[in-house]
């Protein structure tokens, strides 16, 4: 019995480590309908200047994180104005060229500046502790992201679909020219949904990087990771990938714990069966 | 047909002319190095590159008369295709007398039927499979094998009070290696071990492994994982989940690597190594090869691969000036060559053509310099490779 | 949302079946004339001719019938294998390899055919990558078989029908590689311009309309899913043959991925367009790599942004462009 609640807890952190990774990039690719595959690109950045400012400037977590997020927003919104604008135009093939071609140079940039070995980021003493359930162990980081999981979700949801702007970005996504008749200011719904994917990314990239350590390589390295929960959790779904972290974090802790010799075939079997029996992901609309 | 004949007489031309040319006087012997530039895996090239910058800025670029260039290609990492391409450039285009760095062994094995036919050696700066070694004569290689340092990681467990170990390693090839060899020594020294972890590749999470090493009883861990994310997520997890704080040990080989233990913080502070280098080594030779490097590359530390290429070229240079440019005889003169490397004192073997070397036990420190140090506090002399007959 | 390719309805009139021979015609003139002209970098232009076959391949089911995967690894590796295992075990006569390895792919292509082209979009992709992973994953842990990380080395193939044996320049490699290139290439200019090409056309374009009219919209994306499997089954073969050794990472995400951008690069939908992309793709890198090993990444995604924004068709459209823009001047 302690066996199962402990893969379940195990399962619950690592699945909100990767919902806070991929939620940013299923609003971009769920709700802008853009195949934006530089999303690990904004994580990378956010991780590389948390790692900056905490390990070469000595700043404290908090503010470098704040910061990082901050700094990762205001990259993004230029980049969204000067060549975003333009890819949301493309058909799909062509945005995969123009995304790849941007997470190239992303992952290059950081390549040049700061090497491709692991970019540590201090957090403060208290998250390595061990927190004890009683029936096992956990570190204290995981709690802080399975709460920050949380209220990001809470967050979300009511900004989507509770706020008039989540409702200009529905509007916006479904029908831009009528929404824009409407006299919605489409191209600012835009940039402003954008940031917040990309501030979504480095949020996750930062706190997750205990799990996933920043790397230049970073948005390569895990682009799969990420694209499986999207998929898996319904495009433009935030509830979707939320169930999808989630539940692919038990899937995979238990495929490890339990079955270690065929752990990740396992995985990746009960993906296709579960998207051949669900071709639209778990909460995804249809079509 | 009769084209064809002729390109491959102008191709056979050239390329036995740069075959022969070598033994005339005051040529230049070009070095090619195959290792990984770019991509996830890019640190192997760059620890390599530096150290050979490192050896030429010392020991200057002339050996027996003859100018010594090295010509790097990229082949992106574990990439058979790519590193038998460039090493057909290498021999081809660039008529190099000598091919070296090899990081990964797929990249190693690719190249033996060239190194063969052309009849230039190979020295291995990293690729640590035993049995590359027997797929050609002119492999030689500088670096070590999972055999070699985790055959002595188990006795001396063993003879240091461990009782029941875990083993938890990935599960590909120098994993498995790395768990038969230590097994071995440690229960022929009466040591029990309790259970065998085997983890996947592409493992992120290993806080499932943390519970079962816990369940399983034991009273250390030896541990194999891939340098890089995967060793920092394991001893993160290690440190996080209580299993210090249980009074689990820790042993391992390569995992506190000098290039990712400062990502790792005070939580690496303690564990317990066996390897054949570090970068704190105390020798006057080690300390000038550091202090040349942090002088040509002030972010760079010494680690596993920096030696590696050190030693290698350190061999080169020695056959070049044993044979000039012909590789049967600098193979030949290769076996059985000694000397002192800023690892220790170091042999190449005249039979499996791999280097004879200390094992240390080390155990991770804060430095002097306020960098994180693996300090060697116990030595196994004199270890060959004990893969090469398994 | 919907197919990841828009439906676009194509300008261009039905292809006659000579007039554009001229590709192929041009293809043996440039393997000619890399021969000579670069006797020394045989290698990298066999690697550059291998990779065309795969991306051909590719060309196909994207390209024309518009299916979208990030796992046409899969299909190369078990060729390699499959080849690779053959020449080992049971007969090392290369001809027979390429067939047992466009037999490997075209098994594979038609078993996870029949799950992915069930479905479309994103859904199609993920299942493509997690076949990969699971058959990288299944190579990786039989070690007796397949070598795992170390790879299955020491392949080697009896010489060419009992004549050319693969010498150490690589001359002989090289026009192996072209020969079953130029085949492929004849094989997939009937295979599209034929009635089976013009109803993967008419899908791509629009399913609904072709199974309104009666095509079996899904068989016919199965056989062109496992003819593709075939021709990259044979890419892997040949890459096996002419390495003499197969690694894990046949398997990889990354090769699934550089396919894809190679063929868009050069244009999907057009075979030549699968050839430009690779040359251009392949030669940029390694141009790029040897000059700097380790920021060429830089040179790589300048050139696909520059791509994407001035020619949104692939770089084949930029003859057109060209004649367009000096028109207008």
């Amino acid at each position: 019995m302690s066996i199962i609640l402990s893969i379940l807890v195990d399962g619950i952190a690592y699945g909100m480590i990767l919902f806070m990774i991929s939620v940013g990039l299923s609003i971009t690719m769920g709700l802008m309908r853009i195949i934006n595959l530089a999303h690990g690109g904004f994580a990378l950045f956010g991780g590389a200047m948390a790692h900056v400012l905490t390990i070469r400037m000595g700043m404290p977590f908090l503010g470098a994180f704040l910061l990082s997020v901050l700094g990762v927003v205001v990259i993004a919104a230029p980049l969204e104005r000067l060549l975003y604008r333009h890819i949301y135009g493309f058909d799909e093939l062509g945005q995969v060229l123009a995304t790849v071609g941007i997470v190239f140079l992303m992952i290059a940039t950081v390549n040049l500046f700061l090497g491709s070995t692991i970019l540590a980021i201090r957090s403060p003493e208290v998250f390595t502790t061990a927190v004890n359930l009683g029936f096992k162990t956990l570190p204290f980081h995981r709690v802080v992201v399975i709460a920050s999981g949380m209220v990001l979700l809470a967050g979300l949801w009511l900004l989507v679909e509770k706020t008039r702007f989540g409702i200009y970005l529905r509007a916006a996504v479904d029908n831009r020219n009528a929404a824009a008749s409407l006299g919605i200011d489409t191209p600012r719904v835009y940039l402003a949904a954008f940031s917040l994917g990309a501030g979504l990314a480095a949020t996750g990239g930062i706190l997750g990087a205990e799990l996933l350590p920043i790397e230049a390589y970073y948005p390569l390295r895990y682009m799969v990771l990420f694209l499986i929960v999207v998929a898996v959790g319904g495009l433009g779904s935030v509830a979707g990938s939320f169930f999808a972290a989630l539940g692919l974090g038990i899937l995979d802790t238990f495929g490890r714990y339990l079955l270690p010799d065929i752990g990740p075939i396992f995985f990746f079997l009960a993906i296709i069966m579960l998207l051949a029996l669900r071709p639209n992901g778990l909460l995804g609309r249809a079509g | 047909m009769k084209i064809v004949r002729w390109t491959v007489c102008l191709a056979l031309s050239a390329a036995a002319c740069a075959l022969t040319s070598g033994t005339a006087a005051a040529e230049t012997i070009k070095v090619g190095v195959i290792a990984t530039f770019s991509g996830p895996n890019a640190i192997w090239g760059k620890q390599f590159r530096e150290a050979i910058d490192v050896y030429v800025a010392q020991h200057g670029s002339e050996v027996a008369g003859h100018k010594v260039e090295f010509i790097y290609k990229d082949v992106g990492g574990p990439n058979a295709d790519a590193s038998k391409a460039a090493a057909q450039e290498l021999l081809i285009r660039d008529g190099v007398k000598y091919l070296a760095g090899f990081d990964f062994t797929p990249n190693a094995v690719a190249v033996a039927p060239l190194i063969k036919q052309a009849k230039v050696p190979a020295v291995i700066f990293n690729a640590g499979t035993s049995s590359i070694n027997k797929q050609s004569e002119y492999f030689i290689r500088t670096s070590f094998t999972l055999w070699q340092v985790s055959a002595p990681a188990g006795e001396w467990a063993a003879k240091n009070g461990a009782k029941k170990v875990v083993t938890a390693v990935t599960d590909y090839n120098p994993g498995v290696d790395a768990e038969a060899a230590f097994s071995s020594t440690f229960q022929k020294n009466g040591g029990e071990i309790v259970e065998k972890i085997r983890m996947p590749l592409n493992t992120t999470d290993f806080s499932p492994f943390m519970q079962r090493i816990k369940n399983s009883g034991a009273d250390a861990v030896f541990a194999f994982l891939p340098a890089g994310p995967a060793t920092f997520a394991f001893t993160k997890a290690y440190n996080e989940n209580g299993l210090r704080a249980a009074g689990i040990n820790f042993y391992g080989t390569g995992e506190t690597d000098e290039t990712t233990i400062d990502a790792l913080g005070d939580q690496a502070i303690g564990l317990v190594t066996a390897y054949h280098y570090s970068g704190a080594h105390d020798s006057p030779l080690n300390k000038s090869f550091v202090a040349k490097l942090k002088e040509l590359h002030p972010s760079s530390r010494a680690n596993l691969a920096s030696v590696g290429a050190y030693d290698g070229v350190e061999l080169i240079y020695r056959m070049i000036k044993a044979a000039g440019g012909d590789g049967p005889k600098a193979v030949e003169a290769a076996k059985g060559m000694e000397w002192e490397s800023p690892r220790g004192p170091i042999k190449i073997d005249p039979v499996s053509r791999h280097v004879v070397q200390n094992v240390y036990i080390r155990r991770v420190e804060r430095g002097s310099d306020g960098y994180l140090i693996n300090k060697e506090f116990a030595t196994i002399p004199n270890v060959a490779d004990l893969g090469y007959s398994q | 949302m919907t197919d990841l390719v828009t439906p676009r309805v194509s300008t261009r009139r039905a292809i006659p079946l000579f007039g554009s021979l001229w590709p192929i015609a041009i293809v043996i003139l440039a393997a000619f004339a890399a021969f000579f002209l670069f006797p020394y970098d045989l290698a990298f232009l066999t690697r550059i001719v291998i990779m065309m076959v795969f991306v051909l391949s590719f060309d196909l089911i994207l390209g024309y019938a518009g299916i979208a995967t990030l796992g046409h690894a899969a299909m190369y590796g078990c060729g390699a294998y499959a080849a690779g295992l053959f020449a080992l075990h049971i007969s090392p006569d290369p001809l027979v390899g390429l067939l047992i390895g466009a037999t490997a792919g075209a098994l594979i292509g038609w078993a996870s055919g029949l799950v992915l082209l069930r479905t479309h979009g994103m859904t199609l992709l993920i299942i493509s990558i997690a076949v990969t992973m699971v058959l990288q994953e299944a190579a990786s842990k039989a070690r007796w078989l397949t070598g795992g990380a170390d790879g299955l080395p020491g392949i080697s193939v009896s010489p060419i029908l009992g004549f050319f044996e693969f010498d150490f320049v690589g001359q002989v490699a090289f026009i192996y590689s072209v020969c079953v290139l130029v085949a492929v290439l004849v094989l997939c200019h009937v295979l599209v311009s034929s009635p089976f090409g013009l109803a993967l056309r008419g899908i791509k374009n629009s399913a609904s309309r072709m199974r309104a009219i009666g095509t079996p919209v899904y068989r016919r994306k199965v056989t062109v899913y496992t003819i593709a499997g075939a021709i990259a089954g044979i890419a892997g073969a040949l890459a096996a043959q002419v390495t003499g050794l197969v690694g894990l990472e046949v398997f990889n995400f990354s090769l699934s991925a550089d396919v894809m951008v190679m063929l868009i690069l050069g244009g999907a939908g057009r075979l030549y367009g699968a050839l430009i992309g690779t040359l251009i793709f392949m030669t940029v890198h390694h141009v790029a790599a040897s000059i700097d090993p380790f920021n060429w990444l830089f040179v790589i995604g300048f050139m696909l942004l520059v791509v994407v924004f001035a020619l949104p068709d692939g770089l084949v459209s930029l003859p057109a462009r060209l004649v367009r823009f000096l028109r207008r001047a």
